[in-house]
């Protein structure tokens, strides 16, 4: 029997149920769309999991190689206070000090510092994240719900279904903590918040996150060889002309896409940027992407989108 | 708030201001400092229950509605347990009659383990507890949880529920009376009911 005068305990809630509040208390205050809890019914399953694909975050960063003097020692214009942004319904970019945010439509961020720290806290959304080296500078970290990625100097991708998260990293090493455990996660690896404890091969090489590039703020250390040239030039220029107006950075991708050795990347740059727009030329555009580079770089990333354009499961 | 209000008092009121100026940071650390005592003010008056999350969200909205009236005259734990208490009294009143508590799955208990069994059968006595309050109303079911339940003082419930000493008394007097009576037939309830004490 109960002992005399003994109280019904208060059953604590999970982190993930607190991180679901948080999230739901967040995008409510911003007036989105609701995102209180209701049951799942099965349709509701097949929905979720096309949403799931578009909301998948991404963190890319360009940190190859962490010993570019001239990049690691300059330092950037600090972020002091905490800095929120939200996109509404078209994606969005912003610049945090030198970490260059391209938001997805109905996202928000938090950028504010912990010791130093650059921190980014994902509210809601999707995110890319585009960040110069680190060098000896506190390293970035990216939160969403229970997941944090640190950034030691590395390119990797991370994506997140709700409170399920996976971390494929592509160079270098990201220390990965997931309640409580941390793994460090190398080149050619993936982590799943199924599976916390261990660290796995990756099956095929990661495609090129080629989403990216509207955050990828490409320092001039960190151009590719040859040294930087006018067509790059004109990619950097064009990918700062997104938000301000995506019509014309369609046009001068697709110009772009006509002669130069950037045509891969600006080809699938027009395309992804009308299909982030509901363009109707975005299926065209990847079509023909994928007819003129069936094996480009962005080749898989096309046929996702495609696919997501034509309304594919 | 008076002129020799504590650091702590000081801190609640400057974080209120800044929550209330739409500071996300400010909002997501009182969410952090006062989430806990939101949760723990609904679980005991509603109970496990499919809409708790839900309903931490519309407190803290009312929460975050309401601060720029927040004077620091209480602490802002208390303030927000408050505006909790009255989210949960809105909830009651809304879903009437048709109340929806979280069924608990029966435990497998270890036979030999004196103590899961213990703890197995509150929780199933607490299980009955606010299936009988279900049917109880909704004042007297809030001040009967806070007081008795909870085993907060009258006058915390009192400030709690914006009423007076007297009102609390007379409603966890009235809910318990309700309570003994339906818990008749149910030996359990009749038992736990007779250990939980309170101060009315």
């Amino acid at each position: 029997m109960t002992e005399p005068g003994e109280r019904p305990p208060v059953e604590p809630m999970s982190d993930v149920a607190w991180a679901r509040v948080e999230r739901g208390l967040w995008a409510r205050m911003d007036g989105a769309a609701a995102p209180r809890r209701r049951r799942v019914r099965p349709w509701q399953l097949g929905v979720a999991g096309a949403l799931a694909a578009a909301a998948a975050l991404i963190v890319w960063l360009v940190a190859r190689t962490p010993d570019r003097p001239q990049v690691a020692t300059a330092p950037p214009p600090p972020v002091e206070e905490p800095t929120r942004a939200v996109s509404g319904e078209t994606p969005s970019a912003v610049q945090f000090g030198d970490i260059h945010i391209t938001l997805d439509a109905d996202s928000a961020v938090v950028m504010q510092h912990e010791a130093d720290r650059p921190i980014a806290l994902l509210e809601r959304g999707a995110a890319w994240f585009s960040v110069a080296p680190r060098g000896a500078r506190p390293a970035f970290e990216v939160r969403a719900g229970d997941l944090a990625v640190r950034v030691i100097g590395t390119r990797f991708r991370v994506a997140r279904d709700a409170e399920h998260a996976e971390v494929a990293v592509d160079h270098g090493v990201v220390e990965v903590t997931f309640r409580g455990s941390v793994v460090r996660v190398g080149a050619g690896e993936s982590w799943t918040s199924e599976a916390p404890g261990t660290v796995a091969e990756v099956a095929a090489a990661e495609p090129e996150p080629v989403l990216a590039p509207p955050a990828r703020p490409r320092p001039r250390a960190a151009a590719p060889s040859p040294p930087p040239d006018r067509d790059r030039a004109r990619y950097d220029e064009l990918v700062g002309l997104e938000v301000k107006d995506p019509q014309a950075a369609i046009q001068g991708y697709l110009e772009l896409a006509k002669s130069s050795r950037w045509a891969d990347v600006a080809l699938f740059a027009a395309a992804r940027l009308a299909a982030d727009r509901h363009d109707p030329r975005a299926q065209t555009l990847l079509s023909i992407y994928l007819r003129r580079f069936p094996h480009g770089d962005n080749a898989e990333d096309a046929r996702q989108l495609l696919a997501r354009v034509k309304g594919e499961p | 708030m008076g002129p020799a209000a504590s650091p702590a008092r000081q801190h609640d009121l400057a974080l209120a201001r800044r929550a209330a100026s739409g500071d996300r940071a400010a909002q997501r650390e009182l969410f952090q400092a006062q989430k806990h005592a939101v949760h723990h003010t609904l679980f005991r008056i509603l109970g496990a229950n499919r809409e708790l999350e839900d309903l931490i969200q519309d407190s803290f909205l009312e929460i975050f509605r309401a601060l720029p009236s927040f004077r620091g005259d209480s602490t802002l734990a208390r303030w927000c347990q408050t505006i909790a208490t009255r989210i949960a009294y809105l909830a009651i009143s809304r879903r009437r009659p048709a109340a929806t508590p979280l069924e608990l799955v029966a435990e497998q208990v270890a036979a030999d383990d004196p103590d899961a069994h213990r703890v197995a059968h509150a929780r199933e006595a607490a299980r009955r507890l606010y299936a009988a309050l279900e049917r109880i109303e909704a004042k007297q079911r809030i001040a009967f949880a806070l007081a008795v339940i909870d085993d907060l003082p009258l006058g915390e419930v009192a400030q709690l529920t914006d009423s007076t000493v007297v009102a609390v008394k007379t409603r966890v007097w009235r809910a318990r009376r309700t309570l003994m009576k339906r818990a008749g037939s149910d030996p359990v309830l009749s038992h736990y009911l007779a250990g939980l004490g309170g101060e009315a």
